[in-house]
């Protein structure tokens, strides 16, 4: 099907959420700023929990959350990420399968993202990702060749940075922001410290 | 790399305190626990006293927790040299073997401490975890309950269980295990919102109701427990929703979700206050419960 890109900011982002909680399941959503149609950019995200991702009433409530976040920033929810806490199993979960479904509802090449714990070790090759997209009414996995991550290994190096310089320790997801509401959810400022470190010679990574 | 004595200004009296308050608080920050242990190990095991072996413990469980073998082997001969016939070092020497995943071991070592002490809990609940950590969740469930069973008392394990089923979204059981919780521990607003959030996902009138009310009793227990808040907003605004209700409980739960409206948002506001960054929440906030309204309605 359609090719998808994810940007560096994202995959960061990502990374640091699940590496921030290693004995838990994390979960997240993943963001575009431009227009539909054509290929899908993911480019930013959003992480959300790291506890009881099954239970009803914080996901309905993050969600909604971040829907009205968007709207206000010209941003689409267009896919889910999961990393799970059994580092030996990445296949989706029931709830994982539940939010990207109603993710597919408002946008029709939403894709669903596990998060390979296998693979998170520094100098592995390939990204630690599994991608499934919706097809025939299910959800498969996608061809890896449809997957772009431009410049993987400044991506690589950015991450590595950001584990060097503590500021992994910058990010906030959506339950440590319910623990103190003066944490922002929206990590401007870990966005910020990552753009920086994006070389301006690659235009929009 | 300066040391944390150095880094953070502080005396060895001081770093072993600290470590026994997480000790005792039970906290998790095992990078920490390591960086501060395995210095005042190294440069003040002299000045310890007796207190050194319950630190060579908490150090060791925190370097497994790091995947630093080396540090957790040297603190593990310590323990075994120095009380060669325990079933406590014993029970450390199989963590060290469930780290390195080499279950089977681990296993023979826990079997080997019941078959000398079968009311070795430690042991037991170290197995339940091994089926825990490869994934086999409902044997996990099913041992669990036989520990619960003998061991009705144990927290640890009921909260445990609760844990497990709320990922096999078992709702109805989680919420059992949680009514223990609460029954023995009638003043940790943990437990009442999370037994809300349970009944919230079970969904259904009288569901949310219940939800309702132990959200508010959270909020009884700890007025600035945020997800209490936000259930409490919810579930109110869905009762109100509902065609099921009478025209009383409708506008009570009105009246609550509009209690609940103006704390988030005061909350917020607070929280917001010269923070160029949090003005993004904060309206995120605003709009939100606005339009949450619109479909409630």
């Amino acid at each position: 099907m359609g090719e998808v890109e994810l940007s560096c900011l994202a995959y960061a982002k990502m990374y640091l959420h699940a590496s921030q909680f290693p004995r838990c399941s994390v979960n997240g959503l993943l963001l575009s700023s431009s227009s539909a149609g054509g290929a899908l950019c993911i480019t930013d995200c959003v992480p959300l929990l790291h506890s009881h991702l099954s239970l009803a009433p914080i996901t309905q409530l993050a969600l909604t959350q971040v829907d009205v976040w968007c709207a206000q920033t010209q941003q689409r929810i267009v896919g889910y990420y999961q990393a799970n806490a059994c580092v030996s199993d990445s296949s989706p979960t029931p709830c994982a399968l539940k939010i990207a479904e109603k993710i597919f509802e408002q946008c029709n090449n939403a894709v669903l993202l596990m998060i390979d714990g296998e693979k998170m070790f520094p100098g592995c090759r390939v990204p630690p990702i599994v991608m499934y997209e919706r097809k025939d009414a299910r959800w498969a996995l996608k061809d890896k060749h449809t997957i772009m991550l431009r410049q993987w290994e400044e991506t690589c190096s950015i991450v590595n940075q950001l584990f060097s310089s503590g500021d992994q320790a910058l990010l906030v997801d959506f339950d440590s922001h319910l623990d103190d509401i003066t944490k922002d959810w929206t990590n401007q400022k870990l966005n910020a410290k990552i753009m920086e470190l994006v070389s301006p010679a690659n235009g929009n990574v | 790399m300066s040391s944390i004595s150095e880094l953070y200004d502080v005396t060895w009296e001081e770093m072993r305190d600290k470590l026994r308050k997480w000790r005792e608080e039970n906290y998790r920050n095992s990078e920490q626990i390591v960086d501060v242990g395995e210095e005042l190990i190294n440069e003040h095991a002299s000045k310890l006293g007796d207190d050194i072996w319950i630190i060579y413990e908490q150090v060791m469980i925190a370097a497994l927790d790091c995947s630093r073998d080396d540090l957790a082997w040297s603190c593990l001969q310590e323990l075994k040299r120095q009380f060669p016939d325990s079933h406590r070092v014993k029970r450390l020497a199989g963590m060290r073997l469930e780290a390195l995943e080499r279950y089977e071991d681990a296993n023979k070592l826990y079997d080997s401490i019941l078959q000398d002490d079968p009311t070795n809990t430690a042991a037991r609940k170290r197995k339940i975890s091994i089926l825990r950590a490869q994934g086999k969740s409902s044997e996990a469930i099913r041992e669990l309950n036989e520990y619960l069973e003998q061991f009705v008392g144990d927290q640890e394990a009921w909260h445990e269980l609760s844990e497990l089923y709320i990922n096999e979204h078992d709702y109805a059981k989680a919420a059992f295990c949680l009514e223990e919780l609460m029954m023995t521990n009638p003043h940790n607003h943990l437990y009442c919102e999370q037994y809300a959030e349970v009944k919230y996902t079970q969904g259904g009138l009288e569901n949310l109701e219940l939800a309702r009310k132990y959200f508010a009793q959270a909020l009884k227990l700890n007025n600035r427990n945020m997800r209490a808040l936000f259930g409490l907003y919810m579930s109110a605004s869905h009762i109100a929703a509902s065609p099921k209700v009478s025209a009383k409980v409708k506008k009570d739960n009105v009246k609550y979700a509009a209690w609940a409206t103006s704390q988030i948002s005061r909350a917020y506001q607070m929280a917001g206050r010269g923070k160029k960054e949090n003005k993004c929440s904060v309206k995120a906030v605003e709009e939100m419960l606005e339009s949450m309204q619109i479909t409630m309605s």
